[in-house]
């Protein structure tokens, strides 16, 4: 999960606080915040998360990983493994990994079809993390 | 009594300038009514009159010169110079025979096309650099040396090149990313909601839930679960969902 989609998580469970709140309590600069939960390329550095994860009481850690790992890197990763028509694996939120060729994926989920045969459709934002991570250069000079 | 246009004109306290603008009349006519050189045209002495606010009878037809003003001259105008064919006649005085037969000039030759912009040649090279090809193949594929190229054919060509080149980054740069919308997962949920599937959810919270799609927006779907209660599922919830077998829900549901 992106520290995008991870903080709109945080945000709702926190009972929909909004992003000026959260701007004016972590003193971070205006606008950033929605930057960060809404952009698809990793926004925001170590002092925002820092001060992030202090806001909600969780370890820096916890959200300073998410941040390399982009909602835009997963893309890239989609468009090799269609590309070069090779499965992906995907760590989700649950503790769950699924295997399976792409056969779609938009704005919000990607649908894979399963060893089984299945298609299961899985939420982007619920994907922790995925193998294999292309590189930038990889997928746009494929 | 009838007065000069100069007398009147200057009891009125009015200069040429201005009543030549309220006449709608040349300032060069004015000055040659006031100075007698020729009288007042009657299709003028109306507008004059209006011009100076008194009755076209007070304002004589030809007025007296101005004491100590000279008569005034009419200045030749100077000939205009008139570029002729060789060969064709000089134009002969002001009547209407003359006046009909307006002479022109030959067209002049038209301009030399213009030599390519050096910012068209730089463009040209940026091209050849994205397209991986030499100035010299280029030249193969035009016919001509670049140097050669003319403005406008320099154009054409930058035009044909750029055209490659939106090609070639489209499959370079322009990566498989659908993602400006919902439209798969839409796709997806409109068909399984006509074909009255059954789909199993995955929670966040490690539970799970199935039931029919009977409807769903950008961030939620609602589902008929076997017993017939609608749910919301929040799609920041979910983990994922899966197309039960057909014939499945059926038989669980059963009583």
């Amino acid at each position: 999960m992106s520290l995008g989609d991870y903080l709109r998580l945080l945000r709702a469970k926190a009972g929909g606080i909004t992003p000026l709140e959260i701007e004016a309590a972590t003193e971070l600069p205006k606008g950033s915040y929605r930057l960060m939960e809404q952009r698809y390329r990793a926004i925001g550095d170590d002092e925002s998360a820092r001060k992030l994860a202090d806001f909600y009481g969780l370890p820096f850690e916890d959200l300073r990983w998410r941040l390399d790992w982009p909602r835009k890197a997963l893309s890239r990763s989609l468009v090799a493994v269609v590309r070069q028509t090779s499965p992906i694996t995907l760590y989700l939120w649950n503790g769950q990994t699924v295997t399976g060729r792409v056969k779609w994926w938009d704005l919000g989920a990607d649908g894979l079809e399963t060893e089984a045969g299945h298609l299961l459709v899985v939420q982007r934002h619920a994907a922790e993390r995925w193998e294999p991570l292309a590189k930038e250069a990889e997928a746009d000079g494929l | 009594m009838a007065e000069n246009l100069w007398a009147l004109r200057e009891q009125k306290k009015v200069s040429v300038a201005t009543l030549a603008n309220r006449a709608g009349l040349p300032i060069g006519l004015i000055m040659e009514y006031e100075s007698g050189f020729r009288s007042i045209d009657p299709r003028h002495l109306g507008r004059l009159a209006r011009a100076l606010y008194v009755d076209e009878a007070e304002i004589k037809l030809r007025c007296d010169p101005r004491p100590g003003a000279g008569q005034l001259e009419r200045q030749p105008r100077p000939e205009r110079e008139i570029s002729r064919a060789p060969g064709a006649p000089a134009r002969s005085g002001s009547g209407p025979a003359g006046a009909g037969a307006k002479e022109r000039g030959p067209r002049p030759e038209p301009r030399p096309p213009a030599p390519a912009r050096p910012s068209q040649i730089a463009h040209v090279q940026t091209l050849l650099r994205q397209l991986d090809l030499t100035p010299a193949q280029l030249e193969v594929e035009v016919g001509k040396p670049l140097a050669e190229l003319d403005r406008t054919a320099m154009s054409g060509l930058l035009r044909s090149l750029q055209d490659r080149t939106r090609d070639l980054t489209a499959e370079r740069h322009r990566a498989y990313l659908p993602e400006s919308v919902d439209t798969y997962e839409a796709r997806y949920l409109t068909e399984a909601q006509a074909a009255g599937a059954v789909l199993r959810f995955t929670l966040f919270d490690g539970g799970t839930d199935e039931g029919q799609v009977i409807g769903f927006g950008p961030y939620s779907i609602t589902i008929r679960a076997p017993d017939g209660a609608e749910r919301t599922l929040n799609k920041l919830a979910l983990v994922s969902y899966t197309r039960q077998p057909s014939g499945a829900w059926q038989k669980e549901s059963a009583p």
